[in-house]
């Protein structure tokens, strides 16, 4: 080999190590970057995570405590849940049965009424009204809420309640037929000889529109669901949120 | 370089102008999701108003959205994972384009929730699909333009080297 070989192999490997020392910077360079990378996705899904599971965790429904307290059906179709000598603190829940809103209501808060009812921390009374002007959502609320006037029976009433929020139909359809009704009324455990007829003959349809239009403008409402806690309405965020409602509710009672 | 001076002026426009996109996007998604984050039902509500998703489903989707829609406009606000944020902002939009145009096909007459509110009407309320839809779907552009050209000036991605992927290096370093 002659000399100027063994120069350039020597200036071969001199650059063959800065090649190698250049791809190693490069490569500690891309893994700096992933580490970043990858952090900073992992706490951007934790921070989505956390905020997902704290807003499920303050509309979690309570779960049923055991037997409902007395439910009485009023002359004026409202229906008085509480236990015998618990008269304040009063809830007063007007809801129309197609409202999708009370629906969601019925859903997060509905077995939290129940239960506070059921633990003499509260009366609660049920106005079920049409707030709907357009159909085909009036007439479909207002069938509901005739059928509902046909239960006398309190307990039984309660059951037919939340099985017409189960079953509430699209704002779009028309929905709570007859039929359907007087079959949720079975479900439910009317018993009453008179009830199929009650249903399909409509009988409280005026009843109930006349009873709406009343509560509505003595009660100055605007909006279904509409909940006031001694007369006062209460907001939105303590009605959807079961930990908030009980709590302003054990409040009130002191 | 043998670009004219005229594309060169363009060039050096261009992360300037995903910045405004970042900012943008970023902007309204912030405000969407601040406004819906009080009140989860509000917006499980307004999501099953579209009568789109089945119940359960409707309901983890108006718990996760107001929280989705602060994280990801917060990334592309700062410019970080910029490229991901905007691909996340764009396919929003685009479902929101398709949940609204859904609505407006079937004859539903309810409020888009966009910016919260319960996806309900009052009386006499007449629903703005078309400008829903417009505004949606030009915020889907911003989206595919940031998705191409990330992460744009003022960007975290730019400062920490996150920006460029291989075929724009260069371009886009600072």
């Amino acid at each position: 080999m002659s000399k100027g070989g063994r120069a350039d192999t020597a200036s071969k490997g001199r650059r063959e190590k800065i090649k190698q020392q250049q791809a190693a910077a490069r490569a500690q360079e891309k893994r700096r970057k992933m580490v970043t990378y990858v952090t900073a996705g992992a706490v951007a899904v934790a921070a989505v995570g956390l905020g997902w599971w704290y807003s499920a965790s303050t509309t979690r429904s309570e779960e049923a405590a055991g037997a409902l307290a007395p439910i009485t059906v009023q002359p004026d179709g409202s229906v008085v849940m509480a236990k015998s000598g618990v008269t304040r603190p009063v809830i007063d829940i007007y809801e129309d049965f197609q409202c999708p809103a009370c629906k969601e209501a019925e859903r997060v808060s509905g077995q939290t009424f129940k239960n506070l009812a059921a633990e003499g921390k509260a009366k609660v009374v049920y106005h079920p009204i049409t707030i709907f002007s357009q159909e085909p959502t009036r007439s479909n609320s207002l069938r509901a809420g005739a059928a509902a006037r046909c239960v006398a029976d309190g307990r039984q009433w309660m059951a037919f309640h939340d099985l017409l929020f189960d079953n509430q139909p699209a704002e779009t359809v028309q929905g709570f037929k007859v039929d359907e009704l007087a079959r949720w009324g079975k479900e439910a455990g009317v018993t009453a000889p008179d009830f199929q007829q009650c249903v399909t003959s409509q009988k409280h349809v005026q009843t109930q529109l006349s009873y709406s239009t009343k509560i509505m403008s003595e009660q100055k409402l605007t909006h279904t669901p509409t909940v006031k806690l001694n007369g006062t309405e209460m907001d939105n965020q303590v009605i959807f949120s079961p930990s908030e409602l009980r709590d302003a509710v054990t409040e009130a009672a002191k | 370089m043998a670009a004219s001076p005229s594309s060169l002026k363009a060039r050096k426009a261009i992360p300037w102008v995903t910045t405004a996109a970042r900012l943008i996007l970023g902007g309204v998604l912030i405000a969407a999701g601040a406004l819906k984050i009080g009140n989860p039902s509000d917006s499980v509500v307004a999501v099953k108003a579209y009568q789109l998703l089945p119940d359960s489903i409707a309901v983890t989707v108006g718990h996760i959205l107001p929280i989705l829609e602060i994280v990801v406009g917060v990334l592309l606000v700062v410019g970080l994972l910029t490229r991901v944020a905007a691909a996340i902002a764009g396919l929003l939009m685009l479902a929101f384009v398709v949940g609204i145009a859904w609505a407006w096909a079937r004859g539903l007459r309810i409020d888009c929730g966009c910016f919260g509110g319960g996806g309900q009407l009052g009386a006499g309320q007449e629903p703005a699909y078309l400008l829903d839809i417009l505004r949606d779907f030009g915020l889907v552009l911003l989206g595919a333009w940031t998705i191409r050209f990330p992460p744009g000036r003022l960007a975290l991605d730019g400062a920490l080297g996150l920006g460029a992927t291989e075929h724009d290096e260069g371009e886009d370093q600072r």
